[in-house]
This record gives structure tokens, sequence and C-alpha cells, in this order.
């Protein structure tokens, strides 16, 4: 077992209380043990970067300081948007030592350890991706999907920017696909996958969002998919949630499940449904799974 | 060496179009404009496409090279040729087709100039004559800004402009920071107000495309937080974005998670959040949503509270605190950091599907 630090962020925390059930459940199975950190806040959602940068990276510094403070080397995140908050600010602290050592002053103002460049923040789909987590998510995997058919969608801050995210080509990614494969599910193509599913604006702009968010669902389906697979929690909410509005907009029914990568990879493993609680969702995928009897 | 391109050609007159392959021979240091100019030579005259410089100056032959706009001149074919792959050039996204790779930029220009791209006057000038001098830290406010050539790799790929064409867009709001930037700029405040509108700073949905895209390193989304957190330092925030923004930072002070529930009419107001209700009570019963009760708090949110409150004291809102990390981002290349990956080779996955690419 590998000792990580583990920042669920404010989704999983509250409305994607599943997310985190799936995680807690999948991460000893593929040889994690999550260290939970008590003292952090949300990372500022991309949110806080643009309206308070200097408070953004404060906030953000303060999370990987109380995670280094662990003595764990990772900081394991199930939220893209999470991932690149952190990650962005982690090469800005580990890549200026004159910005870090003012960060740390004021970071030890309030009683905050010091951060002093240790960790590396990585998201579950890469820990499952390759290496010895790959292999035991083959062997956690035993339950398999039954060629059950699944679109994966990345969504855009696990790829973008990729000098920040860094870990697959963000044109031609691999990760998802590659642990659909592994679980016995069918990867769907299709050309959204990498795009964005309108999330950051569906609030504040929300038919511009709404035209974005069309792209994936449409043409998982078109494409033949019976579930869709997303690593980020905010790309779910808008999948899962938003769908109804789209259906209401465009007259048409999508009735398209949306999983958390932890939720596919708990179906394989065999991970009971108390822990999976697809009932959270807006579109049930009990349906798609049972019809496979997966 | 032997280079293969299919090349999506389109006449607008007829709208005809097809996907042409062409075989040729060119010499390894070839870039894929010099691939076209020998295919336009010896092949078929009647390839369109732009081009001037040939030396990443001109900002003339941005395309699509396999679905991700490129400028032709900056894209060496060696490698691609000897991975035995045949990338599909076509036109750039967003942008109407007037033929082949040709495209039509007066929707682009449109915007451009609706930035008002020069100087306003009305700065104060050195009393005793001497020309005006920026000082490096405010040049650097620009710097990576002023790099931007106009080509419009950043246009093709932006996801909101493909939902709203009229949002303004990466280029453009990427210039116009460079006008907000300037210290000599005397125009400030109205520029932040005309930009923070409906089709402004806050349409862009940060999918980031735009940065992975530029092949002169502006990062125009880069940009565009910079022009959000200088709207918001100069209390232009009326802007439903805006307001969701600024209730990030509220509710990581005070219970230090996401308010969620309160977000909505937070960032919409009361009567748009009482339109919504229904799509709320749904959410509310697959537990979507609703009041945490006890409420969910941070331990330690205190800490957040006063971190806040010391670097308001330091005064480094705005875009001052962006530009502040730029040092350190700088050193990061873009791309895959394993080196030892090869994103033709085994392992990797297909390339990204383009319409009726399988002809």
């Amino acid at each position: 077992m590998r000792r990580v630090a583990y920042y669920k962020g404010c989704l999983a925390s509250l409305s994607a209380k599943e997310l985190d059930t799936s995680t807690q459940a999948l991460a000893p199975r593929v040889g994690l043990e999550l260290v939970e950190l008590e003292s952090v806040t949300c990372c500022g959602a991309g949110d806080i970067h643009e309206a308070e940068p200097d408070y953004y990276l404060h906030l953000n510094a303060r999370i990987l300081a109380y995670a280094e403070a662990t003595g764990c080397d990772t900081l394991l995140t199930v939220c893209n948007v999470c991932t690149l908050n952190l990650r962005q600010a982690n090469f800005m602290l580990k890549g200026d030592d004159t910005l870090r050592a003012r960060v740390n002053k004021n970071l030890a103002e309030v009683g905050v350890p010091a951060y002093s460049g240790e960790v590396d923040v990585r998201h579950l789909l890469w820990e499952i991706a390759e290496g010895e987590g790959y292999e035991l998510l083959k062997v956690a995997a035993h339950k398999g999907l039954k060629g059950l058919k699944v679109a994966p969608f990345y969504g855009c801050q696990i790829l973008r920017p990729s000098k920040i995210m860094g870990f697959e080509d963000p044109d031609r990614p691999w990760s998802l696909e590659r642990i659909i494969e592994a679980c016995g599910g069918v990867a769907i193509d299709y050309p959204a996958k990498i795009k964005c599913c309108g999330f950051p604006i569906i609030q504040a702009r929300e038919e511009t969002a709404l035209g974005e968010l069309i792209q994936p669902i449409e043409q998982a389906i078109e494409a033949g998919a019976d579930v869709m697979v997303t690593p980020c929690p905010l790309c779910h909410l808008s999948l899962d949630a938003w769908q109804q509005k789209l259906e209401a907009a465009t007259g048409r029914s999508f009735k398209l499940p949306i999983l958390h990568l932890a939720q596919l990879v708990g179906v394989a493993a065999g991970i009971e449904e108390s822990e999976l609680k697809f009932k959270r969702h807006i579109v049930d995928p009990r349906p798609a799974l049972e019809r496979l009897e997966v | 060496m032997q280079v293969a391109l299919k090349v999506w050609r389109y006449d607008a007159a007829t709208g005809d179009r097809a996907l042409r392959e062409y075989e040729i021979d060119a010499p390894e240091e070839a870039t894929l404009l010099d691939c076209l100019d020998i295919v336009k030579d010896k092949v078929d005259g009647t390839l369109a496409y732009r081009k001037s410089c040939r030396m990443m100056i001109c900002g003339s032959c941005g395309m699509r090279m396999d679905g991700a706009a490129v400028l032709a001149c900056k894209v060496r074919m060696y490698d691609v040729a000897q991975a035995g792959q045949v990338p599909v050039i076509s036109a750039m996204g967003n942008l109407p087709i007037v033929r082949d790779l040709v495209v039509d930029m007066d929707p682009f220009w449109d915007k451009f100039k609706a930035m008002k791209p020069y100087l306003q006057p009305g700065y104060d000038r050195p009393e005793d004559g001497r020309e005006y001098r920026i000082t490096q830290p405010r040049m650097d406010a620009i710097k990576k800004e002023a790099l931007c050539i106009n080509c419009g790799c950043c246009v093709s790929e932006c996801n909101a402009m493909e939902s709203d064409p009229e949002f303004l867009g990466p280029q453009a709001l990427a210039k116009g920071m460079r006008f907000v930037g300037d210290p000599r700029d005397a125009a400030t405040v109205e520029r932040l107000e005309q930009y923070s509108g409906e089709h402004g700073i806050w349409e862009c949905t940060r999918c980031f495309f735009c940065n992975e895209r530029c092949p002169k390193g502006v990062d125009p989304r880069d940009a565009i937080a910079k022009l959000g957190a200088e709207a918001i330092k100069n209390g232009i925030d009326r802007d439903m974005g805006a307001k969701h923004a600024k209730w990030f930072v509220r509710s990581s002070e005070t219970t230090g998670w996401l308010r969620e529930t309160e977000l909505v009419p937070k960032t919409q107001g009361i009567v748009s959040s009482v339109k919504q209700m229904k799509f709320a009570m749904n959410l509310i019963s697959h537990n979507k949503a609703g009041l945490a009760f006890p409420p969910h708090v941070a331990k330690d949110v205190g800490e957040a509270r006063q971190l806040h409150k010391i670097v308001r004291e330091q005064d480094r809102q705005g875009a001052f605190g962006h530009i502040q990390g730029e040092r350190a981002l700088a050193k990061l290349a873009h791309g895959v950091h394993d080196e030892g990956r090869d994103p033709y080779g085994p392992g990797s996955f297909p390339k990204p599907y383009l319409p009726e690419d399988t002809e």
C-alpha cells in the first residue's frame, strides 16, 4: 500500500458524495492508502484564480503544505479543476524560490506549516492508468464490464494546458480508454471527448454552455455508447444534471448515464452499490448496467 | 523524404468538398508549408492557402493538422513522415471557409477592431518633454500579450465561440489585455466595462484550447484571467461571471468549501433563481443540492480568512497577481513531460476524429 494525501475537493464533499465513497472503496484495491486532509479548503475552482490570483496562490499553498505535512509525496485528486489549480500553484511555488519564500512567510503568520515543494499533485486517473496502479486495477476489475460500450469524456482541465498537466498528449489521450479496456469494456471514440462540457459558464452563460454540453452527449449516443465516464465531478454535474435542461431545450430525449471514473472501475471490481450510490445520479445508470448483467 | 498528406479541398461557390491525398518528395527539414508549396508547384496548382513570411511572424498560414490548429510554417514534417503518418490538413475552425485552406478573416478582424487596439490618449506625459518610459515590471504585465501575430489559431479552437459565434474570443481579449495593462493607455476602466459585456471576459469557458494552440506563447486564457482580475479590482463586477467568481472567494473564507446552494442566487440574483426552482427541486430530490446542516465547515478555516486579509494588504490584486507566477510557469514546456512516450507509438490512442475522415 502506498500512502497518499487525499484531497477530495468541494463536489466530492457535498453534491457528489458518491465520488468520495466510491473512491474510498476503490483505493485499497489499487494499492492506495488515502490519508484524508482535515484542514483544507476549496482550491478556488479557477474562480478565485481569476478574481484574486494572489489569494488563490496562498489558498493552494496552504493545501499543499498540509499535504506535505502528512509525509506523503503525492497529493491525490479526483477532480480535473482541483488538479489544474493545485498543479499550477505547485509549479509556481516550486519554480520560484522568491515567491515561495514570500508565500511561506505569510503562511507562517497564520500558523500554517511551510511548504518546501516536495509534493506531486496527481489525479486518480493517472494513478490507475499506468505502473503499479494499472497492474492492480487489472486484478481488481475481476467482474469485468462484459463489453459495456463506454464513452470516455476527459474534460478540459485534465489535458490542458499540457505544460501544467503533462501526463498524456492532450490531443491523443489514452488513459481512460486503457482503463475501460482493462475493465472489460469497449471504449467508444468520438470527437468531443477532449472538449469542454460548459460547466465553468453554466451559471453565467447557460445558453453558451448548453451549446457545448450537447456535443459530447449527442456524439457519444450516436457512436453507440451505453454509458459515459468522466474523471471530473464538474463535468459529471453538467453532463448528468444539466442533461435535463438540454432535453427541455431541444425537445429530445438523451438519458445517457454518466459515471465517475471510480464508479466505473468500482462496477468492474464488484464494489457494493451502497458505496457507488447510483441513486444520487439524475440519469439513473442502473438500467444500463443491469441490462448487461454487469 | 517521402511525405503523404490528405487535404480537405473546398469550393464555396459550388459547395464541393473532397479529401485529396498527395504524395511528394520533400527535403528532410521541410515544414508543412514547404510541403504544401511543393504540392502546389508540382502536383496541383489549384490548391489554395495563405502564406507570406514563412518564419512564424506574419500569422498568415494558420490551418488545422489532424484537427489541431497550427502555423504551417512552424510544423516540421520529419517525425510525422518517419512515423508513416498521413496527417489530414483542413481549414481553421470557427471562421467561414472561402476555399480549401483559406478562411474568411472578416469576423476575426471585426472583433479585433472592436477592442480599440491602439492607445487611448490622455495619459500624463513627462513634463520635461522626454519620451514616456515604462518600467520593466509594468512591461512584464503585457509582454506575452504583445507577442500575438493575429494568426487565429486560438480562435479556431475556441469552444465557447463554437457555441456563441459572437463571443469576443481569445485573440481579441488577449489584445484587450495588452492595452488594459499598458500604463500609457488612458481608457482602462472604459475598456474593462466594454470587455465585461455579454460576449466578453466572463463568457470564456476555460477550455484552455487557446493556450494549447497559440504558436507564439501568448496564452490567451491567462490574458482573460488577468482581465477578470483587473475588472474585479476596479469594481467592475456586475456580470454574473464576476459575481460567481466573487462567491468562491467569500465561500473559501467563511466555510472553506463552496457554498453551493447559495451560488445560484449569488450569481444570478433572486428572480432568476426562483425560475430555476423546478430544476433545483429535482437536484434536491437526488441529494445533489440543498442546505447542509450542520453547515459543512472546514477545520481551521480561520487561517484562510486571515490569509485573505494578509494578501489583500500586500496589494497584489489584479493582473499583478497572475504575472508573479509567470516566471515559474515559463520554465515548463508544452506537451507531454515524459520524453520517452511516443505520441504516435504503441499505447497512444488514434488521432482525433475528423468529420468524414474515413472516406
